[in-house]
């Protein structure tokens, strides 16, 4: 059993404020792949490397997720900036993405 | 954010009807018409957490695609190594186990409970075992390892491990764990391609033929493992040449019956070096302990970017060889038969065919004697020599009764019987067996007939050797060629004596005999005729000279002969240039061929002079009694 954990963070401050995200997941399952890879394609068109992520896979930590609040997986919480926000599914609803996010697609 | 503190792993497959009520109940917690519920409706979600028990729980196609990622994991740790396994503190195995369902060549080897350096393994030596162990008291990871062993079948194994160490919660060290993979196929391939001298001598011994390779001088460079082998045994011409000696000397210092195919082959191998012709191919015989054997001869050249090679092969052909002798004894004896003109010439002929090719020295021919129920001595053919010709004038006059000697036994059984090399068959003293077996061995066989048996051929020589399955039934072969020829042989020889009689008669009852074609012109006269001589052959009877006939006669007589009449008493006179009359009578009777068509007449003749001139006296006699 692994955990998944993934931090990108531009060095380049002048991008303004990275985001921080986690994604909570469920080892391979499919809709969980699926949210990865529709993050990782989000991320790299819109936030430019401006990001942290950090992904949690809740077969391993399962009280972590319960602790923060989270009750299914896929789900992408947005720590900062704030406001937080959370968007469940596989995200594949990509203006919904970018809406929680805080990005004008 | 942070990273997560590890905790207690949760049951990641839950299973059953408890997974199905939590999974309800979890559903059920969630706010209708939320976002997760929404999400789980639109497939989109792949476990929910149960906050009771804190578990993941998943959802069917979660499920289902753990399970096949554990499967296809499984797979692919076969690819990767055929073995785990784990070793205690004092590096013994413990455990290990395969990572497909084939393969238990690992546990062949019997490793549990003891350590790698305790395993019949033959290539790693004691240096490089104790650089290993030290290697493990550092407590090193250790990679690819090969290690090598023969199974009890004799087969050579590789095997490659690696391994690490493993400590408990404390950092105690526990042992080592690793993988192993058989790496047989891919070693004995890296072999085969380094060495390719290797595989060539494993090629060149798997041949059955003697194979040799000599260079320009004639020197063996090589040699297969057959070929050492028939050196050992049968080291004939050449054939005793090692690595390093000189094949073509070795050749042309071969025995005096040898010295020719000697001299030959290293003629014709000296040939294929120097390029004149590219194989020499030569059959040859040569005298061993087992006998007589054959051997075929071939060389070829070959060349490569160095130096020019020939390649010497030898194989030894006597069984085919044997098997063509007998066929053509068979031919040649059938040819003779077939050629003979009596019982005798048969005879002789046979014995003299059997003897020359099967290089004995002589042999006899017994014939039954049915009404005396014995074998008695017939003919004979030897070898022109003074021994043999006394031990065969000895043998007329032999009879054997049946049960007496080898020649009663064969007559009794009916089956071939041999004596080899002079050692007498069982309840029979040598001797006993001097006057069948001469000096040296014997070998005898029935003649049959439709009769039964005719006979028995003996034969003798110092080349007698125990017969195999082939050479009996070649003399079974022979024996009733030999028996049917005899039998018409004699049938032959009746008629031609009764033919000979009947000439004696008819000698005696006429002077000539005379053959005529279809236009009535003499073809054949024999004997003491008036018309002897060939100048008459092609004239008819009314065209010969000197013939004085009435004309009526002459008439007659074509008649009858234009009516395919026979003719009897036919009387003619002749008169020759000194006026002196000769009287002659002759009978004869048309021929016809085969298909009835009239081919002419044969006839005799007979001189009546005498006759013709008494009666002409006795008539003048009484003519003058009458004046």
């Amino acid at each position: 059993m692994t955990r998944k954990k993934k931090k990108r963070e531009t060095p380049d401050a002048a991008m303004g404020t990275a985001v921080v995200m986690v994604l909570y997941v469920t080892d391979s399952g499919p809709n969980s792949i699926r949210a990865i890879a529709n993050l990782e394609a989000i991320c790299e068109e819109h936030l430019k490397g401006n990001f942290r992520l950090e992904v949690i896979d809740v077969l391993e930590f399962p009280l972590r997720a319960l602790a923060d609040g989270i009750v299914v997986t896929p789900s992408l919480a947005k720590v900062s900036p704030l406001p937080a926000a959370m968007v469940v599914g596989n995200l594949s609803d990509k203006s919904g993405v970018l809406r929680a996010l805080g990005i004008n697609g | 954010m942070g990273s997560a503190t590890p905790m207690p792993m949760p049951n990641p497959t839950p299973v059953g009807t408890d997974t199905e009520r939590g999974f309800k109940k979890a559903i059920l917690r969630l706010v209708k018409g939320g976002p997760e519920r929404l999400a789980i409706e639109a497939g989109q979600i792949d476990s929910i957490i149960d906050p009771a028990s804190g578990h993941a729980i998943l959802l069917p196609g979660a499920q289902r695609a753990l399970i096949e990622r554990k499967v296809g994991f499984r797979s692919l740790i076969g690819l990767a190594f055929d073995w785990y396994w784990e070793q205690d503190e004092r590096y013994r195995f413990v455990s290990y186990r395969s990572a497909t369902d084939e393969a238990a060549v690992f546990g062949e080897m019997g490793l549990i409970g003891k350590a790698l350096w305790d395993l019949e393994i033959d290539n790693i030596s004691d240096e490089d075992w104790r650089t290993h162990r030290q290697q493990l008291e550092w407590r090193i990871a250790f990679r690819e390892l090969e290690v090598r062993r023969e199974d009890g079948a004799g087969e050579v194994q590789y095997l490659s491990m690696s391994g690490e160490p493993i400590f408990d919660e404390h950092g105690r060290f526990k042992g080592y764990r690793g993988v192993t993979r058989d790496i047989t196929e891919r070693k004995l391939a890296q072999a085969m391609r380094q060495e390719p001298a290797g595989l060539a001598n494993t090629m060149l011994n798997a041949l059955g033929a003697a194979v040799g390779v000599l260079d320009q001088a004639g020197t063996m460079l090589a040699s297969n493992q057959a070929w050492r082998a028939l050196a050992a045994t049968d080291p004939n011409i050449g054939g005793s040449a090692a690595e390093g000696t000189n094949f073509l000397e070795e050749c042309e210092d071969a025995g005096v019956d040898e010295r020719v195919d000697g001299v030959t082959i290293a003629a014709g191998v000296r040939q294929v070096i120097a390029g004149t012709r590219t194989l020499f191919q030569y059959d040859y015989a040569c005298d061993s302990a087992k006998g007589r054997r054959w051997f075929a001869l071939r060389a070829t050249r070959v060349a490569d970017h160095t130096a020019a090679r020939v390649v010497i092969s030898r194989e030894d052909i006597t069984e085919r060889k044997h098997t063509e002798l007998l066929l053509g004894l068979e031919i040649a004896v059938m040819r003779s038969l077939a050629d003979a003109q009596s019982a005798s010439e048969a005879i002789r002929s046979v014995i003299r065919i059997v003897c020359e090719m099967q290089g004995w020295d002589y042999g006899r021919y017994f014939r039954i004697d049915r009404s005396a129920g014995v074998l008695r001595y017939h003919d004979s053919w030897g070898i022109p020599t003074a021994a043999v010709n006394q031990f065969l004038d000895q043998s007329r006059g032999l009879v054997f009764s049946p049960d007496a000697g080898l020649n009663g036994r064969v007559f009794q059984s009916g089956q071939p019987l041999w004596v080899c090399g002079g050692t007498p068959d069982a309840g029979l003293s040598p001797m006993a067996l001097a006057p069948e077996t001469g000096r040296d061995g014997a070998f005898l066989f029935p003649v049959t007939s439709q009769d039964g048996i005719a006979g028995v051929l003996a034969f003798s020589g110092r080349n007698m050797r125990e017969p195999d399955d082939r050479m009996l039934q070649t003399v079974h072969a022979i024996g009733n060629q030999l028996g049917r020829s005899l039998v018409r042989q004699q049938a032959q020889d009746a008629l031609r004596r009764s033919e000979m009689r009947f000439r004696d008669l008819n000698e005696l009852a006429c002077d000539w005999y005379w053959e005529q074609d279809s236009e009535f012109r003499f073809t054949q006269i024999v004997g003491c005729s008036p018309f002897g001589a060939a100048e008459f052959l092609g004239m008819t009877h009314w065209d010969l000279p000197g013939v004085i006939l009435t004309d009526a006669k002459w008439a007659d007589h074509k008649s009858q002969l234009d009516a395919r009449w026979s003719f009897c008493d036919f009387e003619f006179a002749t008169v020759d240039a000194e006026g002196k009359h000769a009287y002659y009578s002759i009978c004869g009777q048309p021929l016809y061929g085969e298909a009835g068509v009239f081919s002419g007449y044969c006839g005799t003749g007979l001189d009546i002079t005498k006759r013709k001139l008494a009666e002409l006296a006795l008539r003048e006699s009484e003519a003058r009694g009458r004046a």
